[in-house]
């Protein structure tokens, strides 16, 4: 089976269960029972592979992806990823079946195993992932889901949101270490394969791991220190591990999973998993000592300090994670095999122990190690699983956590010369402390007197399976080191190595014994003795430090947000044109430049052009000067005419045709929209705008200044622009050439339907996107139940009947509705109708095309709208239906555009339908070409009709209805 | 003459259109706006590549005529009905703003809810 497909059967999951009909349908039960089988099903999957990968090592599979930069996703399961990847379906089973018993609610539960899935999947990616970036990604998943998960009851708890976004802070500030020193880890190796060619990027971890020199390059010390940030960070080692404490908020099931078993050791696999090519440099292996002792001593001292029973377990963890990587700091891999047994006897005690944690917050709805005690005789059971895992933490003799310990005292004891004196010093603390832990989880919890108040209630049976079956294996899995532990190690380490169960009375088992007897010492002066530790810095106190400055940034520049849009524009054109100004950015692009005219001949057609330009340039000045809103609305249209005009002298008369039409349409709407705006609103901000223009303020000043700097510099911009144009050598030629290969008459018409149809196809759907936004904006109840074309029926508000007639006497604009007026519109549309079809169909040898087509129709219907009102147009054409002409032309465009590629052609290819169907001559006779860009012609028209046709639906509903609809009350007058 | 006569109203065109949407006046900042679009248009029919005495039709091409840019007009004509697109979504947020706050004046208009 693909390792993609074990990667993404969890992802699979997640959305299964993320599934309405699944929540509605499914019980709790089931669901459990679902979920739990599948993770066993991959885990025995992974175990399934064993006899494949001890023949072949590795197994690399692959599917390119984007070749050129290196991205492919790429699956790698080698030993390493095997143990790990045992450790996320074996837990990740008996923790999806516990969390089944461990919720109540059956709907919360969904809830958190949709994250929980979704987390597993991430996970399982991140350790079969074959390639750096990809792992990036599941890495940032991993981070993703647990925030997600510790968030979990955030809504209620402050907690949890804080402990969410702290984990989130820290581990993805790390991640943005990481992909640093990933890219520059894959720049390096790319240079290291291929020295002559610089731009080679290198991410699939097969080749990188092949590589032997890595050490040498220049950039290893930046990008070996961007990798650790990111794993300590991850894996919760000094000065990061405050983050893991506080993701204790999460439920316990996912504290078990994500912060003990699984997540925190993803920076633990990927430092593993580097470590063959990184651990040539003193850099990694004395980053990864020093920071894994301190972590390991620090993690142990702290524990015991906790009043929470999931604290301690924590701090528990974090001293665990640190000798794991002060492990694989040591030389020559000398601590992998120490690692990798620690690695797996901590998944089994700590989860078991976790489990532990959730059964008791279950059953006494406390976790306060102050407030419980005497729990033996109330829960059997959990006291017996609890003994063994927790000796199992401390090592007692023969235990699996023994076995981890003794490998754990061996390798630092053998391999950290010059620095063995104080390794062990460290490490026999450390271990001391967390032997005292151990002792204080069975002491503590299940032992001594029951405090008065505190109630049991017994949890359901099964909720017992997955820790006591933790439990047997920490039990008896020292004694099963040779069928099973050591052949997955064989796998993972490359060393031929021992693993016994008992190496004899040697130094290491006095070291260990000594270490048992000291916790059982300090358990006398527990209480005194966890008064007296304090540390006089601790990351949580400077996380918080950086979180005030964040919010003191924060309070400082809310100074800066005025809350009026207007004057953010000024602040960013102000500062532009400031920064044109006084750069000298003006002064040096032109410097050299002749700007002003030096040829003062023009030719007839110059004259024209001047003329019209001049017309613009007043009109412009027009829509500033004229008080009123209406006179600069058709001011405004003026220019757009100039400017068609201009089109139409520069011999182009497609754009002059669609110019002038979309003018036209854009003064109607701006002439129908003041007529929807209350006239006394209107003369207020005239009024209050024209008071003091004789006095000119500041204001004033200030805007006319931005305004004349950043027209000067678009001026010369673009002076400068077109006296430096190409001329001839511009792709229009090629244009022009070809276009007779697509039966075409007009180049621009081919231009827009075939060369460049793709961003043609794009451009109707931003303009539907456009005209859709206008639609929710102006007449969200525009469309009745069910999608169809309605108009709204809910009664008006009577209260104010008064006003509403008022209003709806402006916006409905009977004056226009004579019957001469009337005729002319009902004789308007077909015609307007037929010269569109014409444009469709012509269009290729002539004026017009598919947006001419469309707009033309669309600009008849606004006729209809101005003339006869909302609802009467709305009565009288009953066929047209924008939202469906709008589907039914990007349907059109989409599989004309996908056409071609199934006649072996590119997206977008020109096809001679006609020619296909040898009916070229016949319809050629009636001067038609039946091709791929006649029905792009066809599906734009349909599109920018209906786009129009929404438009002018939405801006001419009746305002009032509007009100109605979003439940206001109607406008004041 | 005629690109420095383009230049100026490109700049003039831009200038003014700044200057209303820099204005409290919501109707002339929408108008100011599609101002804009118009500068820039008027910008990429000044910029094609080669002015000719003809359309950019195959016929005139064949015949040898010297025709006019065809790119330039194709990008205008889908710039065209995109602006005209935006220019409507402008109109219908200052109509919707008009309707809420009962004002088309920008400094009335402090809060996202009213």
């Amino acid at each position: 089976m693909h390792l993609a497909l074990i990667t993404a059967a969890p992802f699979c999951l997640a959305l299964l269960l993320a599934m309405p009909q699944t929540r509605s349908q499914l019980g709790k039960t089931t669901q459990t029972l679902l979920s739990t089988a599948l993770m066993a099903a991959l885990f025995a999957w992974l175990v399934g592979s064993f006899p494949l990968l001890q023949a072949e090592q590795v197994i690399v599979q692959r599917l390119e992806w984007m070749p050129a930069l290196g991205i492919s996703l790429s699956f790698y399961l080698d030993g390493l990823s095997l143990i790990f990847g045992l450790i996320i379906t074996g837990i990740g089973a008996l923790i999806f079946f516990f969390a089944g018993y461990y919720f109540d609610d059956a709907a919360e539960y969904n809830r958190f195993m949709v994250w929980l899935a979704g987390f597993a999947g991430a996970m399982l990616a991140l350790v079969l992932s074959g390639n750096l970036l990809m792992l990036f990604i599941a890495w940032e998943l991993t981070s993703v889901t647990s925030f997600l998960l510790i968030g979990f009851s955030g809504e209620k708890q402050a907690a949890a949101r804080e402990g969410a976004f702290k984990a989130l802070f820290v581990t993805s500030g790390g991640a943005l270490a990481l992909i640093i020193g990933l890219v520059m880890l894959g720049g390096a190796a790319g240079q290291l394969i291929t020295p002559e060619a610089n731009s080679g990027f290198v991410a699939e971890l097969d080749v990188i791991l092949r590589l032997d020199n890595l050490h040498e390059h220049a950039w290893f010390p930046l990008f070996a220190t961007l990798i650790l940030l990111g794993c300590f960070t991850k894996s919760a080692q000094f000065p990061f591990h405050f983050w893991l404490p506080g993701a204790m908020s999460a439920p316990t099931p996912a504290s078990a999973y994500l912060h003990s078993a699984t997540m925190v050791k993803a920076g633990i696999y990927l430092v593993a998993r580097l470590s063959p090519v990184m651990m040539q440099h003193e850099l990694w292996t004395n980053g990864l000592l020093g920071v894994g002792l301190l972590t390991m001593l620090v993690g142990a001292i702290f524990a015991i300090k906790q009043a929470d029973l999931k604290g301690l377990l924590a701090y528990a963890t974090v001293s665990k994670l640190g000798a794991i990587m002060a492990l694989l700091g040591l030389p020559g891999q000398a601590g992998l095999k120490a690692a990798l047994v620690g690695i797996i006897a901590h998944a089994l005690y700590k989860s078991a122990l976790f489990m532990v944690a959730g059964t008791i917050d279950h059953a006494a709805h406390t976790r306060l190690i102050s407030r419980l005690g005497g729990l033996r005789k109330e829960l059997p059971g959990l006291f017996w699983v609890t003994v063994i895992s927790a000796l199992s933490m401390a090592g007692l003799p023969f235990l699996m956590g023994f076995v981890a310990k003794e490998t754990l005292l061996d390798a630092l004891l053998h391999y950290s010369a010059p620095w063995t004196v104080p390794v062990m010093l460290v490490a026999l603390v450390s271990a001391a402390f967390t032997a005292l832990a151990a002792y204080m989880l069975v002491g503590e919890v299940f032992l001594g007197q029951r405090p008065r108040g505190l109630r049991i209630h017994k949890p359901p049976r099964p909720i017992y399976y997955g820790p006591a079956l933790l439990a047997f294996c920490s039990l008896v899995m020292g004694f099963l080191l040779d069928p099973l532990i050591i052949p997955l190690l064989r796998l993972a380490v490359t060393k031929s190595f021992s693993l016994p169960l008992f190496a004899g009375f040697n130094t290491v088992f006095w070291m260990s014994a000594g270490v048992l007897v000291a916790g059982a010492l300090l358990y006398r002066v527990r209480k005194p003795l966890s008064g007296r530790i304090a540390f006089p810095l601790s990351g949580d106190a400077v996380y918080h430090e950086i979180i005030n400055y964040i919010d003191w940034a924060g309070h400082v520049l809310l100074h800066f947000q005025s809350g009026y849009v207007r004057y953010y524009l000024v602040w960013i054109l102000g500062s532009v044109s400031l920064m044109l100004v006084a750069s000298g950015t003006l002064s040096t692009v032109t410097a050299g430049q002749t700007l002003l005219p030096q040829d003062l001949s023009m030719t007839a057609t110059d004259l024209a052009k001047i003329f019209m330009l001049l017309l613009t340039i007043v009109a412009a000045a027009l829509t500033v000067v004229l008080r009123e809103h209406v006179k600069a609305a058709i001011a405004y249209g003026v220019i757009g005419y100039a400017i068609g005009v201009i089109f139409l002298i520069n011999h182009a008369p497609d754009v002059a045709l669609v110019q002038m039409l979309v003018e036209t349409m854009a003064t109607v709407l701006i002439i129908i929209m003041l007529g929807q705006i209350r006239p006394g609103a209107r003369l207020k901000v005239i009024d209050s705008l024209w008071a003091g223009r004789h006095d000119y303020n500041f204001g004033f000043l200030r805007d006319l200044g931005i305004s004349i700097v950043i027209g000067l510099a678009v001026f010369v911009f673009s002076l400068i622009a077109l006296q430096n144009r190409p001329e001839r050598q511009s792709i229009a030629k090629w244009h022009l050439e070809n276009t007779v290969l697509v039966n075409s008459e007009d180049a621009v018409g081919a231009i827009v339907a075939d060369f460049r149809g793709t961003d043609t196809l794009l451009e109707i759907a931003v303009f539907t996107t456009a005209a859709l936004g206008v639609l929710t904006l102006l007449a969200r109840g525009r469309i009745g139940g069910g999608g169809r074309l309605l108009p709204n029926k809910a009664p008006v508000g009577s209260l104010r009947e008064k006003d509403t007639e008022a209003v709806e006497a402006i916006q409905d604009a009977t004056s226009l509705s004579t019957p001469f007026t009337r005729l002319v519109t009902h004789f308007v549309l077909p015609i307007a109708i037929l010269i569109g079809i014409a444009q469709i169909l012509y269009g290729g040898s002539g004026p017009g095309d598919g947006f001419t087509a469309g707009v033309t129709i669309g600009l008849a219907v606004s006729l209809w709208y101005v003339v006869l009102g909302y609802d009467e147009a709305r009565r009288q054409l009953p066929w047209f239906r924008p939202e469906q002409f709008v589907r039914l032309g990007l349907v059109i465009g989409i599989v004309n555009a996908l056409l071609p590629l199934l006649l072996g052609k590119s997206f977008m290819g020109h096809v001679q339908f006609d020619k296909a169907l040898g009916i070229y001559d016949l319809v050629a006779s009636f001067g038609l070409h039946i091709t791929s860009s006649l029905f792009f012609e066809i599906a734009i028209a349909i599109t920018v009709m209906g786009g129009l046709g929404i438009i002018i639906e939405a801006i001419a509903y009746p305002q009032n209805r509007a009100a109605a609809d979003e439940g206001l009350s109607a406008v004041n007058i | 003459m005629v690109e420095f006569m383009f230049a100026l109203a490109i700049g003039i065109l831009f200038g003014i259109g700044v200057f209303q949407l820099l204005r409290r006046d919501l109707i002339k900042a929408a108008i100011g706006f599609a101002i804009l679009f118009s500068a820039i248009n008027l910008f990429f029919v000044a910029a094609g590549a080669f002015e000719g005495e003809f359309p950019p039709y195959l016929s005139n091409v064949q015949a040898g005529r010297p025709t006019s840019d065809p790119l330039v007009q194709a990008l205008i004509l889908t710039a065209i009905v995109v602006s005209f697109g935006s220019f409507s979504l402008v109109l219908g947020i200052v109509n919707i703003i008009s309707k809420r706050y009962d004002t088309v004046d920008s400094n009335d208009v402090t809060q996202l809810k009213h």
